[in-house]
This record gives structure tokens, C-alpha cells and sequence, in this order.
């Protein structure tokens, strides 16, 4: 079993690679490189408890590395609580853990976690009396506390621009995009605001293909960005998250900058916010190790950044078959691909790694990290598998980003297959006239169909404020 | 047997869920308030979709999960410097900002 190493990266990867810089990790200095993410670097130096969960301070580590999971939460340059996969390296930058004593590493309070079985119910303790209670809760506030507060003065207040707009995009990934293009063509105005620094999503990350046409995800990304290049239809605002929706006359959108806030009023929203990775739920999927199949997709293609071998992936797509293939060409270890499917999508690349049909994983156990997994042909029976496992991906369906929508009153249904998601008619209409949504956010579906979906919306929208009723029966 | 961390930030297992659900919570806002499930850092985003799972299991298909618990602004945490500017039922005013 080893931990975090680098590997090479493709020669077509869109991500330029940084100068080697050192950061300071806890009193030591670790080599990075500048610019790409803090949780990767940490990984790639071999970091792989990144802080201690609430409760029962079971290490934990980043599972999505798309900024919604708590898992790779630090204290960098006297700020708690920062997103360290969200966070670009720079020369310098004084990172430490946050909770766990004596350490994280080590946390004499896992204990808690040891001894209280399949959990510990809280809403019975030390309710004797009204005393007992309030020490309690000073107790436990400091066990699970979250972090101490920053250090230095506070940050002043960011300016707040107040700005109009007919259209508003959120979300620059494949539907995002799409619909952009579709809108420029059309000759529609639109401002799209895209919380990462480069825009494409699923273009980006660089395992999907986007089918048909042979062309790779890249490829299609570029052409993408070309297209949209100098366009004076598109205001591109990567870089920005949209934090809040607030439905009524005219819709409110109200954006954050690094450095400014924007409240945006808009005639049209148009939401392809995408997903967020979700990893299957067994015993002990919540140990550091564990990754949701895109977050390892952007830390090795990406980032060439390995945080564990041998590699274990499970899941039933091609997609999986062929990270496996590029895995074992990087020179990477790999143990296995389970697939839960009886038959599996494809034959293994030449048998440089097994490939077991019909099993799902059960259990995950290691002390500090994954490593070992047991399978099983059904979550209900018994393991009758074990593999060492050093880094296991886990392919399991996205969960729509569905709250914005939310908030601005559409209506948001329940699907066993991905999760909540807005409800939308073939158009991209949701229940709020105003609102289309496109893409991911709307359930699941393939690269292909949420370029399609993001074009349909735009075309949806664009006749909408053109004066027609918007819809072609 | 250990333990199956339904909710990563907050530490709520499936048996915390499964518990819930015997003593009458039977619907995701509820589970919620009892269980502490999707209060913690990242509001759900890692959550919701997996206790919606468990909710169709139980109640015998994905319409009787009902709706999701109420999403509230902000949806990313977000520092308060970015919102100390804004006033309330201050007039639109940018340029001088």
C-alpha cells in the first residue's frame, strides 16, 4: 500500500503545470505546484487525514473535490474552515488541520467512535437537569467545534454592484455552455456566472467522451470556448458563485466574487448548475481514500496527482473501463474493477487487472485511510471478497444541484435513479415561467443529451422573450 | 458491524436514520430535525439524495418521498464580508459602493 504520488498527465491536458513552489504544512514544508489545488498537492505529498469529523471524529478526507463536500476543510493562512480543494497553491501559504487532539493524525477522541457501535443517540443525554445540560453542550461544543477564528483583523465588507440583465446563465459546464452558444446564436444577450475558474464541468475533467463524432471531451471543450471567444452576446464570468435566488417581479440573483458581490436583476434564468458527486454508502465509505468517480477523474487527469495504490474502482460504465486503461498505462496499480452488473460493459484491457462481475462493495475499513474492501453479491450477504486497497473510485449517480431552482419556487421532484432534481418539459421550462433549467440539474443523463438539453433551453428561452408564447405544440 | 455515515458533516448514521424513522419521522424535513442530517457544512449536497433513497425504500417508491427539506439561501457557505455591504432595503446603489 502506498500513498500520494504524481504521475504523467496526457499531452493534450488543458491544465498547464505550475512551478514547483513549497508550501507549509503544520511546521513542515511541502512541494507543490502553483496554482493547482491545495488538496491535491496535499495529497500528492503523501497528506491523508485532512481533518476529523464532528461526532465521532472519524478521520476525514476530500471525497468530491468540487467544493460541496466538508471533507478537505483546513485552517490556510490563518482563515478556518477554507475549501482546500477550492483553493489554488501559492508559494508560502501556511496550512494546518483543525480538529482532533493531540492531532489529527491521531485523535484520542475516535474512541467515542470505537465504543458507540452503530451510534450513539444523543436526544436523551444529559437532559437530567437543566445544569447538567449546559455543561454538556460546553463540553461537546468544544470537542466538535469548528475551528478557532481567524486570525488578524476582519476582512472588510466586498463592494456590492447592483446590475441588470435580460439573461442569466448559471453554471459553464456542457448544458451552461451549450446554451450560451445557443443564445449568442440567436442573437440573446446572456451573462453566465461559472463558480470555478475555467469554465466546462464534465468537458473538463477529462474521462467523458463526447460520443458520436469521436471527438474527445477536450477537443469538444476548446471548440466550445472557441465558438464562444470575443463573442459580444456572452459576458463569461468564470470565477463566480451564484449563492441565492429570490423569485418575484423581476428575479434576483445575488453572485459572489473574490473580491465583490453582485445583485443581479434578471428578465430570464437559465440554471445548468450541474451536480454534485455522490459516492455508494456502505460501512466505512466515509474513510479518507474514498473517492466519487469525478473527483479522481480531475485528480489524475488533471492534476496527475495518484493518493493511493493499488486502486480498486467500482462501478458498471465504460467510462470506468476506460479510466482502468489509462490507469495501467500511467503505470498506475490497479486491483480490480467490480462491477455490481452480471456482465460486465466491456472486456478488461488485456488483462492487466481482474475484472469481477456481480459483487458490490460492503465494507470499507482502514485506521486512518481505506485499506481494505470487501464485496459482496448483495449489500444483505456476506463478503466473499477482500482486496488491499490503497484509493478506491467510487461510481455512484450525481445528486442534482437542485436548490436554486428551489428557491426560486420551481417545482423539484424525487428520483431513486440521481435524486431530488427540477422538473422541466422538453423545453427547459420549469413551473416558474421565468426559470429554465438544463443539463445535470435536471437528473441524469449523458454528456450528449445535456449539450442537447442546454441548446433546447436557450432555443425555449429565446422564444419566450421574443413575445411568443414560448411554446411550439 | 460499524457504522454506514449516511451524513458526513454531521455524523448521522443509517441506524440514526432507521430510528428515526420507527419513532415517526417520516418525511426528509423531519428526519432532518430530529437526526441533524443535512444541517452541517454542506447543507445536504452530500446527503439528501441518499436519505431520499432510503425514504422510497421504506414508504414503497420515489413519490411518497415528498419534497426536499427547505433550501434557504446562502447555497455555499460563504463569508459574511460579502454581504456586509448590503444593507437592508438600502436603495440600488453601486458606483460609490
Amino acid at each position: 500500500m502506498s500513498t500520494g504520488r504524481r504521475v504523467t498527465r496526457k499531452p493534450d491536458c488543458p491544465v498547464e503545470t505550475g512551478s514547483q513552489v513549497a508550501i507549509e504544512f503544520e511546521g513542515r514544508q511541502l512541494p507543490a505546484r502553483a496554482g493547482e489545488p491545495l488538496a491535491a498537492a496535499l495529497l500528492a505529498a503523501g497528506v491523508q487525514v485532512f481533518g476529523r469529523s464532528l461526532k465521532y471524529h472519524r478521520p476525514r478526507g476530500p471525497y468530491c473535490l468540487q467544493g460541496h463536500c466538508s471533507g478537505c476543510l483546513m485552517r490556510v493562512d490563518g482563515i478556518p474552515n477554507v475549501r482546500t480543494c477550492q483553493t489554488a497553491v501559492r508559494a508560502g501559504m501556511v496550512v494546518e488541520r483543525q480538529r482532533g487532539w493531540p492531532s489529527a493524525s491521531f485523535d484520542a477522541f475516535r474512541a467515542l467512535d470505537w465504543l458507540s457501535g452503530q451510534g450513539i443517540d444523543h436526544h436523551s443525554m444529559f437532559t437530567s437537569s437543566a445544569a447538567t445540560n449546559r455543561l454538556a453542550a460546553r463540553f461537546v461544543r468544544r470537542l466538535s467545534g469548528f475551528g478557532e477564528l481567524p486570525a488578524g483583523e476582519p476582512r472588510p465588507p466586498a463592494p456590492v454592484e447592483r446590475w441588470q440583465r435580460q439573461v442569466v446563465v448559471v453554471g459553464g459546464g456542457a448544458a451552461g455552455l451549450q446554451a450560451a452558444r445557443e443564445l449568442h446564436r440567436r442573437g440573446v444577450r446572456s451573462t453566465l456566472f461559472e463558480r470555478q475558474e475555467v469554465a466546462g464541468g464534465r468537458l473538463l475533467d477529462g474521462s467523458d467522451s463526447a460520443g458520436g463524432d469521436g471527438q474527445g471531451s477536450w477537443a469538444r471543450l476548446a471548440e466550445l470556448h472557441r465558438q464562444l471567444e470575443g463573442s459580444e452576446n456572452l459576458e463569461l464570468l468564470p470565477g463566480t458563485t451564484v449563492v441565492a435566488v429570490y423569485p418575484g417581479d423581476r428575479l434576483q440573483v445575488v453572485a459572489v466574487q473574490e473580491r465583490r458581490t453582485l445583485v443581479v436583476e434578471a428578465e430570464r434564468l437559465l440554471l445548468a448548475c450541474g451536480d454534485y458527486e455522490q459516492v455508494r454508502l456502505f460501512e466505512g465509505s466515509d474513510l479518507p481514500g474514498v473517492f466519487a468517480v469525478r473527483a479522481f477523474d480531475r485528480l489524475f487527469y488533471l492534476h496527475g496527482v495518484i493518493p493511493g495504490e493499488p486502486v480498486v474502482l467500482c462501478g458498471d460504465s465504460p467510462r470506468l473501463l476506460r479510466l482502468a486503461g489509462d490507469l495501467v498505462a500511467a503505470g498506475v496499480e490497479v486491483a480490480a474493477l467490480v462491477s455490481g452488473a452480471t456482465r460486465p460493459p466491456l472486456p478488461a484491457g488485456e488483462g492487466a487487472f481482474p475484472l469481477v462481475p456481480g459483487r458490490l462493495p460492503v465494507r470499507a475499513s482502514g485506521g486512518r485511510w481505506i485499506e481494505r474492501l470487501e464485496i459482496a453479491p448483495a449489500p444483505s450477504e456476506p463478503a466473499d471478497g477482500l482486496f488491499d486497497c490503497g484509493c478506491l473510485v467510487s461510481e455512484y449517480p450525481p445528486a442534482p444541484a437542485y436548490e436554486l431552482a428551489h428557491h426560486a419556487g420551481c417545482r423539484v421532484d424525487f428520483d431513486s435513479a440521481c435524486g431530488f432534481r427540477v422538473v422541466v418539459d422538453d423545453g427547459g421550462r420549469t413551473s416558474n415561467a421565468a426559470v429554465f433549467a438544463a443539463g445535470h440539474c435536471t437528473g441524469a443523463m449523458s454528456l450528449e443529451q445535456a449539450l442537447e438539453a442546454g441548446r433546447r433551453a436557450a432555443t425555449g428561452m429565446a422564444e419566450s422573450l421574443s413575445g411568443g408564447s414560448g411554446r411550439e405544440d | 458491524m460499524g457504522k454506514v455515515i449516511v451524513c458526513r458533516c454531521e455524523d448521522v448514521t443509517l441506524e440514526d436514520l432507521r430510528q428515526a424513522f420507527a419513532a415517526g419521522h417520516r418525511d426528509l424535513e423531519s428526519l432532518k430535525r430530529f437526526t441533524g442530517l443535512s444541517t452541517g457544512f454542506c447543507q445536504g449536497k452530500c446527503c439528501a439524495a441518499h436519505a431520499g433513497r432510503f425514504l422510497a425504500e421504506l414508504r414503497g417508491g420515489d413519490d411518497m418521498v415528498c419534497d426536499p427539506t427547505r433550501t434557504r439561501p446562502l447555497l455555499h457557505p460563504t463569508p459574511a464580508a460579502c454581504f456586509a455591504a448590503i444593507a437592508s432595503g438600502e436603495a440600488p446603489d453601486q458606483e460609490d459602493a
